[in-house]
Order: structure tokens, then sequence, then C-alpha cells
């Protein structure tokens, strides 16, 4: 009889430390992305990435570069940045920042695909470009036709993956 | 008085499992849930303070079934919703390969093929070793036909074939254009568009809500779920005025589900099923007071390939080479068991071998009878190998040679005479002793395919409780429920279930009436 008052105010306590251990971590870290992404710029990595290193030591400054500039080096057969960079980087690297696709807005929502298509142009023309990719093309299936959503396999603010493999054996590089 | 209380339902626990047995064990073990209905439902569930949105019906999962439902129901003047918690929609059904199995059509009869619904029926009541539930099976093979022109005349679907699968006196699968069910979903998705039905992807069922009458009134779902991160997504609920109609399909790619069910079936077994093909919605149909049956009647196809992912190719290449070819254990270099035998048998012998099976056959067979096609595709993944000798084929997957070459011998001896003394495997008319160079061999490990067992439902879809009385606004189709195939699913069977059935369950909902 004695033990359950003493068990209760041991949870309490308990309960009370990890709501405020909740608190005080879950704000940290939404306030870091928040400050770094008001500066976002895809070539300046300290802007979001801050102190985190994120290229090799010997790699140049990249702080005045373009998608042009990286591809001096980065070529499709050597060194290649297909599937290693976020999509939003390369976006920022062609100054399409994030406004351009989010618009001027303090929450950005996620996207739909039409705004992929408005510039990128229609699902179909893509599918008739990569039809000769082996094993098959990535850009139509008998499943989906040439609909599927972009940003099942091209994501922009996470590594790409690709949605085939779930069930197909397709090695695609997914940029 | 707590402790009284606790006794209690520890002992009436016990009770119910005397009585109800494996079917809620299932339940139990998966999340202490098998409580009967009168326990989950006579407390009621918290009502949600608001309900985000309201329909007359809502249709959880975008399969042949739950589209058909919605179609059905809307048709019949009800709002409708529809969820589904991957990304994409179709679940299953856009991956099947679209064989539609239905007795008596004008396909059937341009290829002079006599056949009937009662034929169809006997064929499902045979497979499914007498356990079916006689009377929703009569309803799937009679109602075949008339659902199969409703996709013609109304969706607008192409068949383009008539093929066999094992296990039918005739042959009654009616091919779709492309071979894949997608045909169907997509002629259902662009129908439901054209009503005016929303799919609200990424959207997953967390819970039925009932009454304290026990009436499901409405669900808790996550929206902008991101499949398979449970912690992703906002709660929201919805208010199902009618009835909601559960299309969520099977439980294949559930391995702590299947595993309660068949022990088995563990992470060694791949499945040829999409990665949503789990079990979480059916178990929160049982946690509503939903009864379930059969559940662990869980087919497995034995004709896959441990080498490629899901279906794969090596199934088009293993089914024309039986009985053309041999089964090889490549421990013992020998055979193990009869290669046209039907699915459960094969699949539960590789099992029992512990070890994938070697399925071979020489140019001659491999010509003659496989789709080139599929014998390239799975070459280029590797699945399938072509060997200039026996001696290398026995190499490669290490098979004691000189067992192995006696054995080819022995089975050719088999051939000439067109009799098989060890196995009884059927040896056809064209087939020829396996000699011709080169030869083309596959590994064999079964894979799960199709969820036999599921919800208790009448004949009009409505889903029946632990009580034996309906789980009033709950109507079920397709793999979600069961009883219409018993121990085994015949090939082509699980389309017209699903069309039949989805199609009852919408017309139900839609006539149910309103609670609030």
């Amino acid at each position: 009889m004695k033990k359950h008052p003493d068990r209760k105010a041991t949870k309490a306590v308990v309960f009370i430390f990890t709501i405020m251990m909740f608190f005080l971590f879950s704000q940290t870290l939404w306030a870091a992305p928040k400050l770094a992404q008001s500066k976002a710029k895809g070539k300046d990595c300290a802007a979001c990435h801050v102190k985190a290193k994120m290229l090799p030591d010997n790699h140049a400054d990249t702080k005045a570069m373009n998608w042009e500039a990286c591809k001096t080096c980065h070529t499709k057969d050597k060194l290649s940045l297909i599937g290693k960079l976020p999509g939003s980087h390369h976006h920022q690297l062609v100054e399409v920042n994030c406004v351009k696709c989010h618009g001027k807005t303090k929450k950005p929502e996620a996207l739909t695909m039409e705004q992929c298509v408005a510039c990128h142009g229609s699902t179909a023309k893509l599918a008739e470009k990569t039809k000769d990719i082996k094993p098959s093309n990535p850009h139509t299936s008998p499943h989906y036709g040439t609909e599927l959503d972009c940003n099942l396999c091209h994501h922009q603010h996470t590594k790409s993956e690709n949605y085939c493999t779930q069930c197909h054996k397709f090695d695609f590089k997914v940029p | 008085m707590k402790k009284d209380d606790t006794k209690e339902k520890t002992l009436s626990r016990r009770n119910f499992l005397k009585t109800t047995g494996a079917a809620a064990v299932a339940a139990m073990a998966v999340g202490n849930l098998g409580m009967p209905a009168k326990y989950a439902q006579a407390a009621g569930d918290a009502l949600p303070k608001k309900w985000d949105e309201t329909y007359d019906v809502v249709v959880i999962g975008s399969g042949f079934a739950g589209l058909a439902a919605a179609i059905e129901a809307k048709n019949a003047g009800a709002s409708v919703a529809i969820i589904e918690k991957m990304p994409t929609h179709g679940g299953n059904s856009i991956i099947n390969g679209g064989d539609f199995c239905a007795p008596g059509t004008k396909l059937q009869q341009e290829n002079g093929i006599p056949d009937s619904p009662e034929l169809m029926l006997k064929d499902m009541l045979r497979a499914g070793l007498y356990l079916n539930h006689p009377e929703n099976a009569k309803i799937v093979a009679y109602g075949a036909k008339d659902a199969l022109e409703w996709t013609e005349s109304y969706l607008g679907v192409k068949y383009v074939k008539i093929g066999f699968h094992g296990g039918h006196s005739v042959k009654r699968a009616h091919g779709m254009l492309n071979q894949t069910g997608a045909e169907l979903v997509n002629k259902e998705l662009a129908k439901v568009k054209e009503l005016g039905i929303k799919i609200q992807l990424r959207t997953k069922l967390v819970k039925f809500i009932s009454n304290k009458d026990g009436r499901i009134i409405g669900i808790e779902v996550r929206k902008d779920y991101k499949f398979p991160d449970e912690k992703s997504g906002k709660t929201a609920f919805l208010k199902a005025k009618r009835a909601i109609v559960l299309g969520s399909g099977g439980f294949s790619q559930d391995i702590k589900l299947r595993q309660i069910q068949d022990p088995r079936l563990t992470d060694k077994f791949g499945s040829t099923n999409q990665p949503g093909a789990t079990g979480e919605a059916l178990l929160a149909a049982c946690i509503a007071g939903a009864m379930d049956v059969q559940m662990d009647w869980i087919q497995l196809g034995p004709w896959t390939s441990p080498d490629e992912k899901g279906f794969g190719f090596v199934p088009l290449f293993c089914e024309p080479l039986v009985g053309n070819g041999l089964m090889i254990n490549p421990k013992t270099g020998k055979r193990f068991f009869k290669e046209t035998g039907n699915r459960k048998e094969r699949a539960d012998a590789i099992i029992l071998m512990g070890n994938p099976a070697i399925i071979m056959g020489d140019s001659y067979a491999v010509n003659k009878n496989v789709v080139p096609h599929a014998v390239q595709k799975g070459m280029e993944i590797g699945a399938i190998k072509k060997f200039d000798t026996l001696e290398d084929l026995a190499k490669n997957y290490d098979i004691p040679l000189d067992v192995f070459l006696k054995e080819i011998a022995r089975w050719n001896s088999f051939v000439e005479k067109k009799k098989d003394d060890d196995f009884d495997c059927m040896i056809f008319k064209d087939t020829r002793p396996t000699a011709t160079a080169p030869f083309y061999a596959a590994r064999l490990w079964p894979k799960v395919h199709h969820t036999m067992g599921g919800l208790v439902i009448d004949k009009n879809a409505q889903v029946m409780g632990f009580d034996f009385k309906p789980v009033k606004g709950l109507f079920a189709a397709g793999e979600v429920s069961g009883g219409v195939h018993g121990a085994v699913r015949l090939g082509g069977v699980a389309i017209a279930d699903c069309l039949v059935f989805g199609r009852v369950a919408g017309k139900s909902a839609a006539a149910e009436k309103p609670w609030g």
C-alpha cells in the first residue's frame, strides 16, 4: 500500500523532466534551420551547415561558384555529382532559389508536381528523352505511365531515392 | 477493487480464447487487442471534438476493390472520399498480372470454350479444400461475368486474350491489355476522377471510431503520412455518415503478422507484393469488433527467384518449363518433387528442403515454351543463367556432378517413355530429353503471394463481429476479406473477387442509414 504514492511521485518527476527536455531540445532543433534557411545559397555551405564540414579538405572554395563552375571539375564521367548533391543545391547553383519555387512565405510548403513540370516541361517529353536508359526507362512504366510524381524519386531537401527498387532491381543513379 | 477488475478481464479473455481461438490470438499477440467485441465496443471510443471532414462513405484503399466500391457508392448518390496510405494509387492491383477469371463470356465463346459459373465454383471449392465460405464463393463465381462486362462497357477495359491458370478446368483468365492490372486500376481511377471523387494519398488509417452502440461512425487518420515512418503525418478525423468500405488488401509484406499465422514465413521469404501490403488496417477492424477467418492460409508462389526482386521474370521462365525440364535439389543433385504439382505442394516441398531449388531446361525446351522477353530480362538481371555444358551448370550451383548427370539420364529415360516413375510429373507430348546445349537454369525460392484469410463478410460485404452480428457501418471487399477462396486462391480469381465484392460493398455502404 505504501509503495503506490511513492511510485506515482517518481513517475510524475520523470514525466515533467521528459517534457522539459523535449521542449529544450525541440526548440534548438527547430531554431537552427530557420536561421540558416534565410541565408540559403547553394554555393555557400556554411550559410546553412554552419560549422559542419561538407566538402573534402582539398576542395576549392565554392563561394564564388555557380553550376557551370562546378562542372569544370565534376563531369558526367569523372567525379559525377549525380545523386550526391541534393536537388535544392543544384537549383540554387543555377539561381533557382527558395522563393522561385515556394514563393515569398515564412512557411514554405511542399510543392505539387505541376510546379516541376512548369519549368521542366511535360513528363511525356521527359520519358521520350530517357527512353534508352537501361534496364528500363525510369520515366514511364506499365503501372503509372508517365504520371508518377517527380518527388517520389527526385527529392530536393533530402537524398533522392529510386522508387522503382521497392519492387525492381533497376540500378538507376537518381539526381 | 482495481485488482478484481484486472482479474475479471484476464479471465474473460481466457474464456474468449477458448471459444474463439486462433483468430483472436493473432490480434492479441500483435498488441494485446483480442478483446471480444462487447469489450471493445461497450466502452465506445472517445469521440473527436471535431470532425475534420464529413462524407457519406469513406473508402480505405485504392486498389481494384476500393475503387470499384467508390464508383458504385457515388453512383448510388453518396458523397465519397478515398484514402490511400501510399504515395501512389493502385496498391497491389497496379502491379497485378491482369488476368480476370470469369465463366461463360463472349471471349470464351469466340474461342470455343464451354464454361459455366457452376464449373468455376466447383474449381474454386476443390482448390480451396472446401474451406471456402460457399455462399461468398458462389457470389464471385456467378457474379464474375457481369463484373467483367461492367469493366468493359462502363470503364472501357480491354481484354486481349484468354489464358489458363493451374487448378481451373478450362481457359477462363481474361488477359488485360499489356498483361497488367494497371489497365483496370487506371480505368477505374479515370472513372473515379470523372465522378468527382478525390483520392487522398499518403493518408493512413489509424483506427476506426465507434459510438457507444459499437456502430462505426468514422476514422482517425494521419495525413501527409510518409510510408513507412509511423511518426510522420498529422492526425485528422473523417466522419462517415453512412459507412466505411475497407479495401486495404492483404498482408503478404507484414512479416510480423504473417509469422504469427504461419511461423515458417520469416524474413527469409520475400514477397511478390508491394511494400504497403501490411495488415494494420485489418487488425484495426478486429480491434473495432470485426471477426477474422482463415488467417493462416497464406499462399506462396513456388516459381519465384531469390535472385531478383518481387514477382520478377523467373515465374515466366519456370511455369512453362515444368514438365518440359526438371527441378533439382542442388545439395543432392537429385529431383525432389513433382514439377507439375500445384502451387502449395511445390512451395511446401521447397521450404521443407530448406534451400533454393534449381529449375532447368535445355535450348529446345526453353525456346519452345518460354517467352523470349522473359529469358532475356531474367538473364540481364542475373536470375536466369545460360550454360554451355551440364558440367558448367553443376559447377555454378555446386551440384554433385556424378549424381546430377545420372539424374538427368534417369529423367531423360522417363521422357522417352512419357512416364515419370519417381514423382509422376506430367510429361507432355512434345517434351524431349534434356540434352541440347546451351542449358538454362534459375534458382527457386517461394515468395509470399496472397493472404486468403481476412475479415468475415456476408453476401452484402457487411463485416461480421465476434458476436456473429454485423459490425454496423463497416463493409469490406477484396484481399482484406476472407472466406471466398478457402485454402487456395486460384490464379485470376482475385480480380473477380475484388470487382464483384467491391461493387457490392459500395452499393451496401451507400444504402446504409445515416447515423447523424
